[in-house]
C-alpha cells in the first residue's frame, strides 16, 4: 500500500510539473504571445528549476534525519506558497513586468523566473528524496533512481497531454492554477508523511 | 583523388551560385523558403504575381500577394472586403493595422488616402524585410511599420484610431492572445468615438462562432462581410449604439466613397452585397474567449459543418 501511494505521489508531482509549464505559457501569452522565443525562455526556466531542484534535493537527502525533515517541510511550504502567488497574483505580476520594462527578452525571462522558477525548483527537490526513500527500503540506489525518474517522467507525459487536450480546452487557466495548488498541498502533505516513515534498519 | 575533390567543391560552388542567383529579385520566377522565429514562409513569384504563404496545419496558407504589374490591385480577395469599414467610418484619417503580411491592403489604401496615417504593427522582422524586398512595399512617413507584438503595442500606445484592423496570422491562425475579450477591450479603448474595429476571421471552424461572440461581448454593434468562396469573414464592430449601423440606410453612400484609384480594383457596391447575418443559432453554445479561457487551437481543429462548401 505504501509503495502504491508513493508511486501515485511521484506520478502526481510529474503531472504538476509539466502541466504547469503549459499553464505558464497561457499566463504569459496575453503579454508576450506564444512564439518560439517565449517557449525558449519558458523551457529554459523549467530546466533550470529541475536542475536546481535536483541538486538541492540531493543535498537535503544527505542531511541527518531531524534537519532533513525541517528542510523538507520548508521546501514543501515554499512550493505551496509560490504556487499560490502564481495562482493569485500571476497575471498582475506579468502585467507589471511587461509594461514596466522595454519590450524584448528581458521581461519574458524575468516573468518566467519570478512566477515559475521557485515552485518548480521546490517540487523538483523532492525527486532525489524519493530516490532516497526507495533506497533506504532495500532497493539498490541505481534501480531506485531509475524507478523514480521513470515513473515521474510518465507523470510528466500525462501532465502535458491531460493539460493540453482535456483541461485547457474546457477550464479556465485561473481555475486550473487553483486545482494545481490544491493537488500540490495534498500530495506534498502525503509525501512528507511518507518520507517520515522509518526506513529499514 | 585530388581532382575528384576539386570537381566536387567546384560543383558545390556552382550549386551555391545558382541558388543565390535564383533568390535575386529580378524578373524571373522564383520560390524561396524562410524559417523565422515566428513563421515558416514561402515567397513565390510566377509572372507578375508574388505570393507570401505561411506553412500551416495541412499545407500552406496564403497570407498575401501582389501583382507587380499593378501593385495597387488587392490580389487576395479578403483585403478588398476590409474596405467595408468605409460604410461605417468613411473618413479613415488614422488607421492602425496589426499584421503587415505582404502589405496587400496597404498599397491601395495609401494611394486612395494619401493624407491618412496607416500605422502597421508586425511581429516578424523577416516578414517586414520580405515585404520590402519581394513585394514592392515601401514604407513612408504616412505608412510607418513598428516591429512589435500587436497586443503589446495596443497596451503601450496612447493614440486613438479611426480604424483598427486586426489581420495578424501565424501559420494560418490568429495567436490566442489576439482573440480574447480583454484584448478587444484594449482595442476599443484605442478607437476614436466613431472608430471601427475590423477583424479578419476564418469561418471554417467552431472558433468562428466563439470569435463573433467575443467581439459582440465588447462591441455593441457588429457587422459581418463574407468574402465570396474564400472562408474569410470580415467583422466590423463599433463601441456606440446609435446610429444603428446594422441598417444599411445609415451607411455612407457608396458613390460618395469611390476614389479614382479604386477603378477596376475595388468595387464597393459588390462588397456591400457580401454582408451576411450573424449566425445566432450556431453561436448558441459558443463561449466567449478570454485571457483566462482561450482554447483557440482546440476550437480551430473542430471544423464547421459547412466548411466543405467554402
Amino acid at each position: 500500500m505504501t509503495i502504491f501511494v508513493f508511486h501515485a505521489i511521484v506520478i502526481i508531482l510529474g503531472i504538476l510539473s509539466m502541466g504547469f509549464q503549459l499553464l505558464a505559457s497561457r499566463l504569459l501569452s496575453p503579454y508576450f504571445g506564444s512564439g518560439i522565443d517565449v517557449w525558449a525562455c519558458l523551457i529554459s526556466t523549467f530546466l533550470a528549476a529541475f536542475s536546481a531542484g535536483a541538486m538541492l534535493g540531493g543535498w537535503i537527502s544527505s542531511l541527518e534525519a531531524g534537519l532533513r525533515r525541517r528542510w523538507q517541510l520548508g521546501w514543501a511550504v515554499l512550493a505551496v506558497a509560490t504556487l499560490a502567488i502564481t495562482a493569485v497574483w500571476g497575471r498582475g505580476l506579468v502585467d507589471s513586468i511587461a509594461l514596466g520594462l522595454d519590450p524584448g527578452m528581458t521581461p519574458v525571462l524575468l516573468s518566467c523566473v519570478v512566477l515559475f522558477f521557485f515552485p518548480v525548483t521546490s517540487l523538483s527537490s523532492f525527486m532525489p528524496q524519493c530516490v532516497q526513500f526507495l533506497a533506504s527500503r532495500g532497493t539498490p540506489p541505481g534501480k531506485s533512481s531509475g524507478i523514480v525518474y521513470g515513473v515521474s517522467t510518465l507523470g510528466n507525459i500525462a501532465g502535458v497531454m491531460l493539460t493540453a487536450f482535456v483541461l485547457i480546452p474546457h477550464l479556465r487557466v485561473s481555475t486550473l492554477l487553483q486545482v494545481w495548488l490544491g493537488v500540490a498541498v495534498v500530495s506534498l502533505a502525503a509525501l512528507l508523511r511518507l518520507l517520515r516513515t522509518p526506513s529499514l534498519p | 583523388m585530388i581532382s575528384r575533390s576539386v570537381a566536387f567543391v567546384s560543383g558545390l560552388l556552382a550549386l551555391v551560385a545558382v541558388s543565390s542567383c535564383s533568390a535575386e529579385p529580378d524578373n524571373r520566377d522564383f520560390i524561396e523558403h524562410h524559417d523565422t522565429i515566428y513563421n515558416s514562409l514561402t515567397v513565390e513569384k510566377r509572372g507578375p504575381i508574388v505570393e507570401l504563404r505561411a506553412r500551416a496545419r495541412g499545407g500552406e496558407a496564403l497570407e498575401s500577394a501582389v501583382n507587380l504589374n499593378d501593385p495597387l490591385l488587392p490580389v487576395v480577395a479578403y483585403t478588398r472586403s476590409l474596405y467595408a469599414a468605409l460604410f461605417v467610418q468613411p473618413k479613415p484619417e488614422r488607421v492602425l493595422m496589426i499584421g503587415l503580411g505582404g502589405a496587400g491592403f496597404h498599397r491601395l489604401f495609401a494611394a486612395a488616402y494619401p493624407e491618412s496615417l496607416l500605422h502597421t504593427v508586425e511581429l516578424d522582422p523577416k516578414v517586414y524585410e520580405l515585404c520590402q524586398t519581394r513585394m514592392a512595399f515601401k514604407p513612408t512617413a504616412r505608412t510607418p511599420v513598428t516591429l512589435m507584438d500587436g497586443r503589446m503595442f495596443v497596451k503601450r500606445n496612447r493614440e486613438t484610431w479611426d480604424w483598427l484592423i486586426l489581420d495578424a496570422f501565424r501559420g494560418g491562425f490568429v495567436p490566442p492572445h489576439l482573440k480574447t475579450e480583454e484584448f478587444y477591450r484594449e482595442c476599443a479603448d484605442r478607437l476614436s468615438d466613431r472608430g471601427v474595429f475590423v477583424s479578419n476571421l476564418h469561418a471554417t471552424s467552431q472558433l468562428y462562432f466563439s470569435d463573433i461572440k467575443t467581439i459582440q461581448a465588447v462591441f455593441p454593434q457588429v457587422l459581418l462581410f463574407e468574402t465570396t468562396g474564400r472562408g474569410n469573414v470580415i467583422a466590423i464592430g463599433v463601441k456606440y449604439r446609435e446610429p444603428d449601423i446594422t441598417n444599411p440606410a445609415n451607411w455612407a453612400r457608396v458613390e460618395s466613397l469611390v476614389k479614382p484609384v479604386f477603378g477596376g480594383r475595388l468595387d464597393l457596391a459588390e462588397i456591400a452585397q457580401e454582408r451576411v447575418p450573424i449566425p445566432t443559432a450556431q453561436m448558441r453554445n459558443a463561449r466567449v474567449l478570454s485571457d483566462d479561457f482561450a482554447p483557440v487551437e482546440f476550437l480551430d481543429a473542430l471544423k464547421t459543418n459547412n466548411s466543405d462548401g467554402r
